[in-house]
């Protein structure tokens, strides 16, 4: 096992690999935090993740900008790739698997990507469409998965009505299923009026939204470990 | 700094760099990043530019971020893998308008960009900062002059003989199609798709042209060097 000076020593560089968006220092930091035998959790959580919110507080302070924040998310992604094999799958309480994916006639996918990224970490199984999804495909993968989560994406006004066949469509075959809605033109009170359950707020504060998502599930993770340590 | 920047990349095998002030020219979600740093690379057959444009960028982004500054690296229009997220950034920009904008060059009537040393040969990456280099002098038009070797020599007659400048930079230099039909034909012949008649051809630089590749576009070219003005023949 790993000192304790040491863990703090990768878990920094891990951190910092993010914000100052380096894939070459977030590889070699996920391959050292493995080597010295950290463990794979308490890396992404502490080092990958925990860079990627001080990004988003960034992102949101306006000292990033869009570029920085998708060179951040790589190299996240680069890091997660090395230490995910080794993660012990999380006891959450939480069923994991998510459909997700850009509704028919929208090609935007960026903000898409991110959310679905931040479901990747949390170790949910994410089924992911892609873009200019055909709107029968998200209640088809639904079924065929028995997924408990829906997470619809668009970027345009004209393309947004998708969703409301979407979710009366999935609420016809699956009344349980949870339902979110993500993109530029949406609202909370779009949600509200086609029934979904829940919405990110847009492309480039879905992030935050995601990592607001990641950091209660990680409240969860510490509540879980807290009561087994009782 | 950008002396020293220049030389550090010159010293690991840059051929030409250049710096372009890009203020204005570039679209909402990148103009922070108004400096361009504009590295080509001679290409030589059977060499591996693409690695040592790849270790250019990843030095000139070290040297950059060494200094605080930011950077956004625009890998060659060749090696683009587009399984990432900035991957969808990269077609809001384009090298050939930083390298003239940086001074390394014009568009030439084949499309490409023509330095004057080493002509249509090189391949060109770019990285964006914020840093406050000094920029390079533009090229503003086409140099080609009254040079018509590659027009004569398409074999899919593409060139349309329009002029690239600054002002006017989406004028129909090559007609797209036709090139790539004549590509796709090539390689059903041979399996090979390259072409690369248009870039053989030119007359600018070929003196700094590795030798092996200057015995064989000699040949191709010796009638057609005939034509250029006396200006030019110093230059072949």
């Amino acid at each position: 096992m790993a000192t304790d000076e040491k863990r703090a020593e990768l878990i920094a560089k891990l951190r910092n690999a993010v914000i100052q968006y380096d894939e070459d220092a977030s590889k070699e930091g996920a391959q050292e935090a493995l080597d010295a035998g950290l463990d794979a959790n308490d890396a992404i959580f502490n080092g990958l993740v925990s860079g990627m919110e001080e990004v988003g507080r960034m992102f949101e302070a306006q000292e990033y900008f869009v570029p920085e924040m998708l060179m951040c998310a790589d190299a996240l992604y680069a890091g997660l790739d090395i230490l995910k094999p080794h993660v012990k799958q999380l006891d959450l309480g939480v069923k994991g698997s998510v459909v997700i994916g850009t509704v028919e006639g929208d090609v935007h996918d960026i903000g898409k990507n991110i959310v679905k990224m931040m479901f990747d970490v949390a170790g949910f199984t994410v089924y992911d469409l892609g873009r200019d999804v055909p709107l029968e495909k998200f209640v088809e993968e639904q079924m065929k998965t028995d997924s408990d989560l829906v997470c619809l994406s668009a970027m345009m006004t004209t393309t947004m009505t998708g969703m409301k066949k979407v979710i009366d469509d999935l609420r016809k075959k699956n009344p349980n299923v949870k339902i979110m809605l993500g993109g530029a033109p949406v609202s909370q009170d779009v949600a509200d009026k086609y029934g979904a359950d829940g919405y990110a707020k847009d492309a480039t504060n879905a992030l935050k939204d995601a990592i607001n998502m990641i950091a209660s599930l990680k409240k969860m993770k510490d509540e879980v470990e807290a009561k087994k340590a009782k | 700094m950008k002396t020293s920047l220049r030389r550090e990349l010159l010293d690991h095998g840059a051929t030409v760099v250049g710096v372009a002030d890009l203020r204005g020219y570039l679209s909402g979600e990148i103009a922070h990043l108004d400096r361009a740093v504009s590295i080509g690379v001679g290409r030589r057959l059977n060499e591996d530019t693409l690695s040592l444009l790849v270790k250019l960028q990843k030095r000139a982004v070290r040297f950059l971020k060494a200094r605080g500054h930011r950077t956004l690296a625009i890998p060659p229009d060749s090696d683009r893998k587009n399984s990432t997220f900035i991957s969808k950034l990269y077609s809001l920009f384009n090298h050939k308008m930083a390298a003239t904008s940086a001074g390394l060059g014009w568009i030439g009537k084949n499309g490409l960009l023509i330095n004057p040393d080493y002509g249509p040969r090189l391949s060109l990456a770019t990285v964006l900062t914020d840093a406050r280099l000094s920029a390079d002098v533009p090229i503003e038009r086409c140099l080609c002059g009254s040079c018509m070797i590659c027009i004569e020599h398409c074999p899919s007659k593409a060139i349309t003989g329009s002029e690239w400048s600054r002002s006017s930079p989406f004028v129909e230099l090559v007609k797209l199609n036709a090139c790539r039909s004549h590509k796709a034909a090539k390689r059903a012949i041979d399996n090979k798709p390259n072409c690369g008649l248009c870039i053989n051809i030119c007359p600018y630089g070929r003196k700094n042209q590795a030798p092996s590749i200057k015995h064989i576009s000699n040949k191709i070219s010796r009638t057609g060097s005939l034509e250029l003005g006396v200006s030019r023949l110093d230059i072949i």
